[in-house]
């Protein structure tokens, strides 16, 4: 029974370490990404008449299975959204400037073409709907001052 | 970047990690209470290897193929995807699982560990979609030590 209650602890003590620094390098990738300015954004930024609408950044790529299986349905769900989706693989400088270390990637962003937040991995459609709220009252609030 | 999808029934591949938490839950418990019970892990280990290399040996996709999903027990879920990250992950699956297994006569808590271990990483796969080996698979493929 000692084998199995050790096991334990360094199973337990492997899975503890990997989420905390996971954890670690989510926050250190989000923190970079929402300091960085709305610059280098050409053809992701609001399109005219959507000024007041955020929208969101979808990091995608091939090799990425929970994109098609759990994301995209998600986003779908989302209903009149603007999504801008983006090979990440592809557009490496634009991945690069959101820090996207895994796929998928959301990013809500603001109309201002701000980054508001930053989604690693898979995002569920109440969540992305939560941050699209925040992001809406953050407009109004700036449109009213 | 080649695409090279297909379509994959992630139903059998949920009832291949399935397979595993299983196996691996029962030899750990059960080896608790009747040591031989861990023979299940080099077994399970075999079973993930053969299955790598020769499909029609893969038993829990098997038992999907042949008796889950005619029985409409299991939904089948194709989806657009690679059937190589899969197979390398279960591959890597199988790897640890023959060195947990060599590991559980000298240091019995260490291969019991690592088998844990590999039941964690199919259980992250069950339940969040998220495949370390796949995401091994991709970064060797992309830095050229890895073909499909």
């Amino acid at each position: 029974m000692s084998a199995q209650l050790w096991a334990l602890a360094v199973a337990g003590a492997v899975v503890l370490v990997a989420a905390c620094l996971e954890a670690y390098r989510s926050r250190r990738a989000r923190r970079l990404a929402l300091s960085s300015g709305p610059s280098g954004l050409s053809g992701h930024l609001p399109i005219n008449g959507e000024e007041h609408a955020p929208y969101i950044l979808y990091f995608t790529g091939d090799s990425c299975t929970v994109c098609r299986t759990h994301q995209e349905p998600a986003l779908a769900r989302l209903g009149d959204v603007r999504v801008d989706k983006v090979d990440a693989v592809a557009e490496r400088a634009l991945a690069d400037r959101f820090h996207v270390y895994t796929l998928p990637t959301t990013v809500v962003m603001g109309a201002d073409g701000r980054a508001l937040h930053v989604n690693y991995g898979y995002a569920p459609a109440p969540k992305l709907e939560r941050q699209l709220a925040e992001a809406r009252g953050t407009t109004l609030r700036t449109a009213t001052a | 970047m080649s695409t090279g999808t297909q379509v994959v029934d992630h139903s059998a591949l949920k009832v291949n990690q399935t397979g595993i938490i299983a196996t691996v839950v029962v030899a750990f418990i059960g080896g608790a209470v009747f040591r031989p019970v861990l023979v299940l892990i080099p077994l399970l280990a075999i079973v993930l290897l053969l299955g790598t290399f020769a499909p029609q040996l893969a038993l829990f996709k098997q038992l999907y193929f042949k008796v889950l999903k005619p029985r409409g027990i299991v939904k089948p879920r194709p989806v657009q995807d690679r059937p190589e990250p899969h197979n390398f992950a279960q591959g890597l699956g199988g790897v640890f699982l023959a060195v947990a297994s060599l590991l559980l006569i000298p240091v019995p808590f260490l291969g019991l560990a690592l088998a844990l271990i590999v039941a964690v990483l199919a259980f992250v796969n069950l339940a969040f979609g998220y495949c370390l080996g796949c995401q091994i698979f991709f970064q060797l493929e992309r830095r050229g030590l890895l073909r499909a």
